[in-house]
């Protein structure tokens, strides 16, 4: 399947340090949250890409080959550490699995692509207002991200909304030890 | 964490040349302050004429085709990303008096220093390379 990106970026060709540069550069133009897909054809790219991201503090979110072509994900952050937590109710994610309810999992296709938990739902959460109707308000909720920031925007939103059964996960994805479903 | 890497440029090969600049270059693609120090040979590599013939070591001429396939930018080229990207030239100024050149036959943006001006910036630089 295809991933969706925000912004596309072509480094095929180009050999170190030019795919990092490039990268660098095309992240300027994105506002937080959004996904810049890098192509690039240097093999290298796949380990600095990954170490580039971790060190300037954006999420690297994966990689996918297709016909010698190294498609590359990174979400831009600026902090995306859990600073404030406003929504009231909120569950660790173990307990969530144990419970009947739906997780709704709210970060972008990229990042549920390359890894969810089995049964999970997507809506990603610049679609979710638009898409409240998907969602039964007589179910228990329990809304993850990557880690715990925007799902608590999400439950807010949901609650303000009139969903009362929803739970914000914590910390999110970052602490699953479990199986990942991926659609790559 | 330090957030500086500092370089010291002392050989005038392209082999010489790419280690410098793509270390560079992907440092400061990194959010690093990067500065370079050139000192004897390695002039060379930010000089007008000279950054454009590089040689290459000696025996090693036949990889002149494998830089051309792999696509490699030319050292000029590489040499304005990393000014475009804030990294720091400096030329070693007493090499400079040795050899008897001036600013003038360097490229443009360079800084013109003694080793205090690199050992001051290098202090709390980790890591320290040395080309």
């Amino acid at each position: 399947m295809s991933i969706k990106a925000d912004f596309q970026l072509d480094a095929k060709e180009l050999s170190c340090p030019m795919p990092i540069v490039k990268t660098k550069k095309a992240m300027a133009d994105l506002v937080d949250g959004q996904i810049l897909e890098v192509s690039a054809t240097d093999k290298g790219s796949k380990a600095d890409i990954a170490a580039w991201a971790e060190s300037v503090g954006h999420q690297y979110i994966g990689t996918v080959e297709e016909e010698s072509v190294l498609k590359h994900y990174i979400r831009k952050c600026s902090d995306d550490t859990i600073d404030e937590q406003t929504f009231e109710y909120t569950i660790e994610l173990k307990e969530a699995m144990a419970r009947e309810g739906l997780i709704l999992d709210v970060r972008e296709e990229a990042e549920f692509a390359f890894g969810h938990i089995e049964g999970a739902k997507s809506i990603p959460m610049g679609e979710l207002e638009g898409r409240l109707s998907e969602l039964d308000k007589e179910q228990e909720i329990y809304v993850v991200c990557r880690t715990g920031k925007r799902s608590d925007l999400a439950a807010k939103k949901m609650a303000a909304h009139g969903f009362t059964k929803v739970f914000n996960v914590l910390p999110g994805m970052t602490s699953w030890m479990g199986h990942l479903t991926k659609h790559i | 964490m330090s957030n500086k890497v500092a370089i010291i440029a002392s050989n005038g090969g392209l082999f010489d040349a790419y280690k410098v600049f793509n270390i560079a270059t992907a440092a400061a693609a990194t959010e690093k302050e990067v500065a370079i120090f050139f000192t004897f040979e390695g002039l060379n590599l930010i000089h007008k004429q000279g950054m454009h013939a590089l040689p290459m070591p000696a025996g090693a001429e036949h990889f002149a085709e494998g830089f051309a396939k792999a696509n490699v930018p030319a050292i000029p080229q590489l040499v304005e990303m990393a000014q475009e990207l804030g990294v720091k030239l400096i030329a070693c100024q007493m090499t400079m008096d040795v050899m008897g050149l001036t600013t003038d036959d360097f490229i443009e943006g360079i800084e013109v220093g003694g080793a205090v001006t690199f050992l001051e910036f290098a202090k709390d630089a980790a890591p320290s390379l040395t080309f």
